[in-house]
């Protein structure tokens, strides 16, 4: 359809209001049309979740998937020729040895191993390493919050001092423990126990939003029609939170991964011989001047991780939270203009 | 009011110690501190463990122990205040006084850069919502805010240290040291910069051409400038530098603060540069090499005084900006004289036997084998070896702040008393910063309190990357060593900031807020 952008059409497009533009972004859509439909309007978050989705096929394809214990391990290994244990023989090239060549894309350390592999292993713990934390935090935030905010009082009161009691025992400290005590459980393991932690931020919002919801008219409704605590939380409540929790959980992903790569760095982290990205960098800091290609790839999985799923976020909380949406623009008032006046 | 103090002082109290238990236990499970020794072939070996057992206090079980070690912190309520002893049997408040100093030195000047950096950006980008500056600011911080800070210290390690003083120390033919910037570089550098400047501003397509060819003229003249006279081998402002740049300021201060229809806020700025460059010379005499911070944090506070008196007498009504803009002159003024000032220094500090011409340090927070009493040279020492961790740590901090200041700000100026202020007629930059601009940082002082308060908490990773033993060191030691007492005294230092940083977060906002009113339900 042609718009004809004439002086007229925006001197009428001013007495238009923002409403009709709202109302036309929405008209008959269900909530979650059009939350999927504000989401899929924001480009970078759009590219970011393909970006995303395609790392994670491409890394678990490569590497194969590995799950089980130390003694009775289930693999199955990926379309990649090479393990993290083999020792292909290395080739050497100026001052380095096992610069990236046609069998070796990513290069090779300086006892042989395939870089590679060694990048796809380490990516796919942290991606699990990243999702147990994020989403194990969320639940017992999500739960947690939900429950002081809903029931107030002392609930609230003993439950909120109770994730101030949390927040000061250090992550480093856990990690202390997982390593120097209970040795090397292995990823998920630590995994689950850092998300026993990392909590305490969405519990906080969880239950702010839930206070001011309480004493909203529909919760009165619902329970005049008889429904149990459990039932307005969860049916009626919750999904009017919703918004708020996938977009910190989201935040949150980014922040789990940044967090594990630095436990893991320090040594408190994942252990050897299970590999990781910040375990990787640390390894391979010091063959930076010969080796650079051993430096460059973890670090640039993590950023392309953690970017992505923080440019997911900011589109979620574009779709979720209509306070910040896009400025109307004037071409959407010549649109509506167009669109408004009767006999076109 | 006080009761809800009180209170929630109380309340803090009971949290710490519940804490304070449960981090005690879980150190103490964490590891054996007599692992090791009990691993060694040294001939005393029964004698070094008894010592051990008995200087910790090993032979009582850990919950009890923790009573024992409570009493000692709880001694400052008797002026006995004892954090026990470390591992290497030297006290641990004393092992913290050393740890702390370096860590204030390392995490405070990152800490404020990135919220001062940080909040301006978030400004900018809110006022040019969807602006091409916003997309490039949002995309900036998303990516500082996704980088591990351990890989940015490496990189910055290799490029601004090695690389860097692998630049300064070439030599020309003859053997003389040059600092010549190739050509390629100052092409490249200046069309970067120049992207950066036009993407600043707005408008037709040949505003934003123009931006770009006049900052790429200017920087490409002011490298090749820097590169022909070797100015990075001996830099220096001179009076002539202090001066342009002073006035630049107070005439850039004017116009964002006030707008030159403010005479009185221009001629203020313009006295107040004046004043500074007359006392260039008098300064160059007042800081000798045997000055020290007192006299120069003296000079500071007279500087402020006269500023203020310029800004007080100018004008009669209407004091507040005027007076601003005066005083942020004179601190940007004296700030150049100071850089011009350590400029000074660095040639002396550069060719010293103990830079040996390469004055970036990849690691460390002093050079042990600088002798000098210079204060100038003992200042630039400090710099350099700050500079790089402070880069990482303001780096990956600063992108927190961009986004909350940003997305604070937008709230506000969708509100309906922005809408009145600007429908009675102010100029944009009244309702910016005297109605949206106060409003939209109250929700960011909980986040700056708690960052303050996080200081002392030391960074542990740039700490372990740059070699810097601060407070993450000492933690990070203490975990590794079972060093039970150690990491205990850091704990209870954090901890308790942490919950004191709570309190005074929320106390700052009810001031802040009068619509907030805490301890009612």
């Amino acid at each position: 359809m042609a718009i004809k952008k004439s002086k007229k059409d925006k001197a009428e497009s001013t007495t238009v209001g923002e409403n009709a533009i709202a109302n036309r972004e929405t008209e008959g859509l269900s909530q979650g049309q059009i939350i999927r439909k504000r989401f899929f309007q924001h480009k970078p978050a759009v590219f970011s979740l393909f970006f995303l989705i395609a790392i994670t096929l491409f890394v678990y394809s490569a590497s194969g998937i590995h799950l089980g214990t130390e003694h009775n391990p289930i693999n199955y290994q990926g379309w990649w020729h090479y393990t993290i244990l083999d020792l292909p023989d290395t080739t050497l090239c100026g001052e380095a040895v096992g610069c990236p060549t046609l069998d070796h894309p990513f290069g090779q350390d300086n006892i042989g191993r395939d870089f590679f592999a060694l990048v796809t292993r380490g990516t796919e713990i942290s991606l699990m390493v990243m999702v147990i934390i994020g989403f194990l935090g969320g639940f017992i935030g999500t739960v947690i919050g939900a429950i002081a905010g809903f029931f107030g009082g002392w609930v609230d009161a003993v439950l909120m001092r109770f994730t101030d009691f949390i927040i000061t025992i250090p992550t480093i400290l856990i990690g202390a423990v997982i390593g120097f005590r209970v040795g090397n459980l292995g990823v998920f393991v630590l995994a689950c126990l850092l998300g026993v932690f990392a909590w305490t931020g969405l519990a906080r919002l969880v239950r702010g939003e839930f206070l001011s919801l309480r004493e909203r008219e529909f919760v009165d409704a619902a329970r005049v029609a008889g429904a149990s605590n459990f039932r307005i939380i969860f049916k009626h409540i919750l999904p009017n939170a919703i918004g708020v929790i996938i977009v910190s959980v989201t935040l949150a992903l980014s922040g789990a991964i940044l967090l594990e790569t630095a436990l893991s760095y320090i040594g408190l982290g994942v252990q050897a011989p299970d590999v990781s990205l910040g375990l990787i960098i640390n390894q391979y800091q010091d063959s930076f001047t010969y080796s650079p290609w051993l430096f460059w790839w973890p670090g640039a999985f993590i950023i392309a991780i953690a970017l992505s799923v923080n440019f997911i976020g900011d589109g979620l909380r574009d779709a979720f939270d209509p306070r910040q949406r896009r400025r109307i623009k004037r071409k959407d008032f010549v649109l509506v203009a167009a669109k408004t006046r009767p006999g076109k | 009011m006080l009761a809800f103090i009180g209170r929630r002082i109380s309340i803090a109290l009971l949290i710490l110690f519940g804490s304070s238990f449960i981090a005690y236990n879980l150190e103490a499970y964490a590891g054996d501190p007599l692992a090791g020794l009990a691993e060694s072939t040294a001939p005393n070996k029964g004698y070094l463990i008894a010592t051990l057992t008995r200087e910790l206090q090993l032979d009582v079980p850990p919950p009890a122990r923790y009573f024992l070690w409570l009493k000692g912190v709880l001694g400052f309520l008797t002026g006995h205040f004892d954090l026990g002893m470390s591992r290497d049997a030297s006290p641990v408040i004393s092992q913290m006084a050393t740890a702390i100093p370096v860590t204030l030195r390392l995490v405070t000047g990152a800490t404020f850069t990135a919220i001062v950096l940080g909040i301006t950006i978030g400004i900018i980008s809110a006022i040019r919502q969807y602006s091409r500056l916003d997309y490039v600011m949002t995309f900036i911080s998303f990516l500082l805010f996704s980088l591990p800070v351990f890989w940015v210290a490496v990189l910055l390690k290799q490029y601004l240290a090695i690389g860097f003083n692998d630049f300064l120390g070439h030599t020309d033919a003859n053997g003389n040291p040059q600092a010549s910037i190739p050509v390629e570089w100052i092409i490249g550098i200046s069309a970067i910069l120049g992207v950066v400047f036009a993407g600043f501003v707005s408008g037709t397509r040949n505003r934003v051409l123009i931006t770009w060819a006049a900052t790429f003229v200017l920087f490409s003249a002011m490298l090749f400038g820097i590169s022909s006279t070797n100015w990075l081998l001996n830099p220096q402002l001179s009076i002539v530098g202090v001066g342009i740049m002073s006035i630049g300021v107070a005439v850039g201060l004017t116009y964002v603060l006030t707008g030159f229809e403010n005479r009185g806020a221009l001629k203020a700025g313009l006295t107040t540069a004046g004043i500074a460059i007359v006392s260039y010379y008098p300064f160059q005499f007042l800081a000798g090499p045997s000055t020290n911070a007192f006299m120069i944090l003296g000079l500071g506070l007279v500087s402020m005084a006269i500023a203020f008196a310029v800004g007080w007498f100018y004008v009669k009504v209407d004091r507040g900006p005027v007076i601003r803009v005066s005083m942020f002159t004179a601190l940007f003024a004296g700030f150049f004289m100071l850089v011009d000032r350590i400029m000074q220094s660095w040639n002396g500090y550069f060719n010293s036997d103990a830079i040996n011409r390469r004055p970036i340090p990849t690691i460390g927070d002093s050079n042990p084998l600088l002798m000098s009493n210079d204060f100038w040279i003992q200042t630039l020492d400090g710099i350099t070896h700050v500079a790089l961790p402070t880069m990482a740590l303001t780096l990956i901090s600063f992108a927190g702040y961009v986004r909350y200041a940003r997305g604070s700000l937008l709230e506000v100026l969708n509100m309906d008393y922005i809408r009145t202020a600007r429908a009675k007629g102010l100029g944009e930059r009244q309702v910016i910063l005297r109605h949206a601009m106060r409003n939209a940082m109250i929700p960011l002082t909980t986040l700056i309190a708690f960052d303050i308060a996080g200081i002392l908490g030391g960074a542990i990773i740039t700490e372990s990357v740059f070699g810097w033993k601060g407070m993450g060191t000492l933690f990070r030691n203490a975990i590794g060593n079972q060093d039970l007492n150690l990491f205990m005294g850091g704990l209870v230092l954090t901890s308790f900031l942490a919950v004191m940083a709570n309190l005074a977060a929320d106390l700052l906002y009810s001031a802040l807020d009068p619509r907030i009113r805490i301890g009612k339900k």
